[in-house]
């Protein structure tokens, strides 16, 4: 599903993020990405939906090489990897269904279309209640699965997840987590940065150890 | 794409409804920064006008020799007449001018209380196509075999031309401060626009939005801002001077003043086509840069 050979990324200011990362994830996995900030997991994962080109080596969705994809090709890309950060980035004038509404809207579904689709999105993260509330209306957990409903409303095969749960407390971040869980069960492929090592040890996946832009440790999780 | 049409209106229409004060600012931007432009373009076309009302006032004034039969005069005023830079041609025979000076004093005996003998030359009055080819021509008619004097005003004609010169710069000068001031309001204004809503752009382009797609709402907003702001503006200066205008003639009437309909209309027809253009070229500029 995502491959990663020898891959390095050095900014353009000179800072060097990643260096010869080697990596496969397949179709359903659930990945973690961890290590200490700075390490390169951000600059990793977004790699993966081609908000950063790789300076060297090559990024595969599929088999679809990113360093390959002209710019007329990354929106098409986006559609099928869907992304949720720390600080959500919801826009604060719609609400809950428009936030959602938005992501199908621009890449042209029917209003029938994305009413259905809204609804059974927001009905998945339990958030049918709070439709039509603004996200400064709602709570840290609750943003978050606002952006998960948007992130997976055009169903991405694909959900990259950079420290979903970085602004959350205990009980949010578990909420996020039971609903990543849940999405990967059914079929998501899920790549997750965080250094919340409670929730790694606890949740018992692959886990990708990131150091100085290098691969330094690898543990597969239960289910292999 | 019907549906993403739609939503590039919609997306646009309600952007500029959810940030109303932004949108008045910018509408308030765009319409000053017209009026400084429409209202520097009337003030560019009445400083040339005038410039070029006192020009016209100048005539060379070509006093021919007594020896001259009425054919040879004929025959110089056709000469005159092909110069180059020559516009019009007026002949006043001696016939004609004592009785014109006759009928400005208000007698009718001037001629025989002058024994019969009519002081006036024949004269041909020139008008040249441009104040400055008055002194060359004057010069080379100055030459031609008959003519006795030429007169034209020496010497005030160049103050004045340097005079009229300054005139028609200013208008320049003026008009070219205020189009940049202007363009350069509504750039500023739409940067900021669009800087304002950075956050939405990063989101259209992360959820797989076509970059067209993002482009088209800030252009139709430019595009509407600029129409908005245009048709406030060409208000604004068209009853402001037409009231200047009511003004002058009736106070200060010997003042030429450029009141053609066609000018104002081309005048408003560029102030509104004008901010629009600015509108959707800061918009594309602005936009760009958040667009990889
Ligand atoms: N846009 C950027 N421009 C320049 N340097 C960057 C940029 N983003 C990240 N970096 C640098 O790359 C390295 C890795 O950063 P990042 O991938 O954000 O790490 P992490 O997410 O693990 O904290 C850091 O040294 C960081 O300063
Ligand atoms: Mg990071």
């Amino acid at each position: 599903m995502i491959s990663i050979k020898n891959v390095s990324k050095i900014y353009s200011n000179g800072a060097r993020a990643l260096s010869n990362i080697n990596l496969e994830i397949s179709k359903s996995e659930f990945v973690f990405l961890v290590g200490p900030s700075g390490a390169g997991k951000s600059t990793l994962i977004k790699l993966m939906y081609r908000e950063e080109e790789a300076t060297r080596g090559q990024v595969f969705i599929d088999t679809i090489n990113l360093s390959r994809l002209n710019p007329k090709q990354v929106p098409l890309l986006r559609r099928r990897t869907g992304v949720i950060f720390q600080d959500f980035k919801l826009l604060p004038t719609k609400t809950v269904f428009e936030n959602v509404a938005f992501a199908q809207q621009v890449i042209g579904k029917s209003k029938q279309e994305i009413k259905v689709n809204t609804l059974n999105i927001l009905e998945l993260v339990g958030l049918s209640r709070k439709k039509d509330s603004f996200p400064s209306e709602l709570s840290g957990g609750e943003q978050q699965r606002v952006c998960v409903a948007r992130a997976l409303v055009n169903k991405p095969q694909i959900l990259l997840a950079d420290e979903p749960t970085g602004n959350l407390d205990i009980d949010n971040a578990w909420g996020i987590m039971e609903l990543l869980d849940k999405i990967n069960r059914e079929g998501t492929t899920v790549v997750m940065a965080t250094h919340a090592m409670h929730i790694v040890e606890k949740m018992a996946k692959r886990v990708v150890k990131v150091e100085e832009g290098r691969i330094t440790d690898h543990k597969l999780g239960e289910a292999y | 794409m019907l549906n993403q049409v739609s939503f590039v209106i919609v997306q646009a229409l309600v952007s500029l409804k959810r940030n109303i004060w932004l949108t008045i600012a910018s509408i308030l931007t765009v319409m000053t920064a017209l009026i400084l432009l429409g209202g520097s373009v009337f003030f560019l076309a009445n400083t040339s006008n005038l410039a070029t009302s006192f020009e016209s006032q100048i005539e060379i004034a070509v006093f021919i020799n007594d020896n001259q039969n009425r054919e040879q005069v004929i025959d110089l005023r056709n000469q005159i007449q092909v110069m180059a830079g020559v516009d019009t041609v007026e002949l006043t025979a001696k016939e004609d001018a004592i009785i014109e000076f006759q009928e400005s004093m208000g007698s009718s005996s001037l001629l025989e209380d002058l024994g019969g003998i009519n002081p006036f030359p024949d004269k041909i009055t020139v008008k040249a196509t441009d104040a400055r080819l008055v002194e060359g021509i004057a010069n080379q008619i100055a030459e031609i075999n008959g003519v006795d004097k030429v007169r034209y005003g020496q010497g005030i004609l160049e103050k004045l031309i340097q005079f009229t010169d300054w005139l028609r710069w200013i208008g320049i000068a003026v008009v070219a401060a205020f189009a940049f001031a202007s363009f350069l309001l509504i750039t500023l204004n739409i940067k900021t626009n669009v800087n304002s809503r950075e956050n939405e752009i990063q989101i259209m382009r992360l959820v797989g939005a076509s970059n067209g797609l993002i482009k088209w709402p800030f252009f139709i907003e430019g595009l509407l801002l600029g129409f908005i702001g245009g048709i406030i503006s060409i208000g604004i200066v068209g009853i402001g001077y037409n009231w200047l205008l009511q003004y002058i003639i009736t106070t200060l009437a010997f003042l030429p003043v450029v009141a053609d309909q066609m000018f104002m209309i081309s005048v408003f027809a560029l102030m509104l086509i004008g901010g629009m253009i600015m509108g959707v070229l800061a918009s594309v500029f602005a936009v760009r840069k958040f667009l990889k």
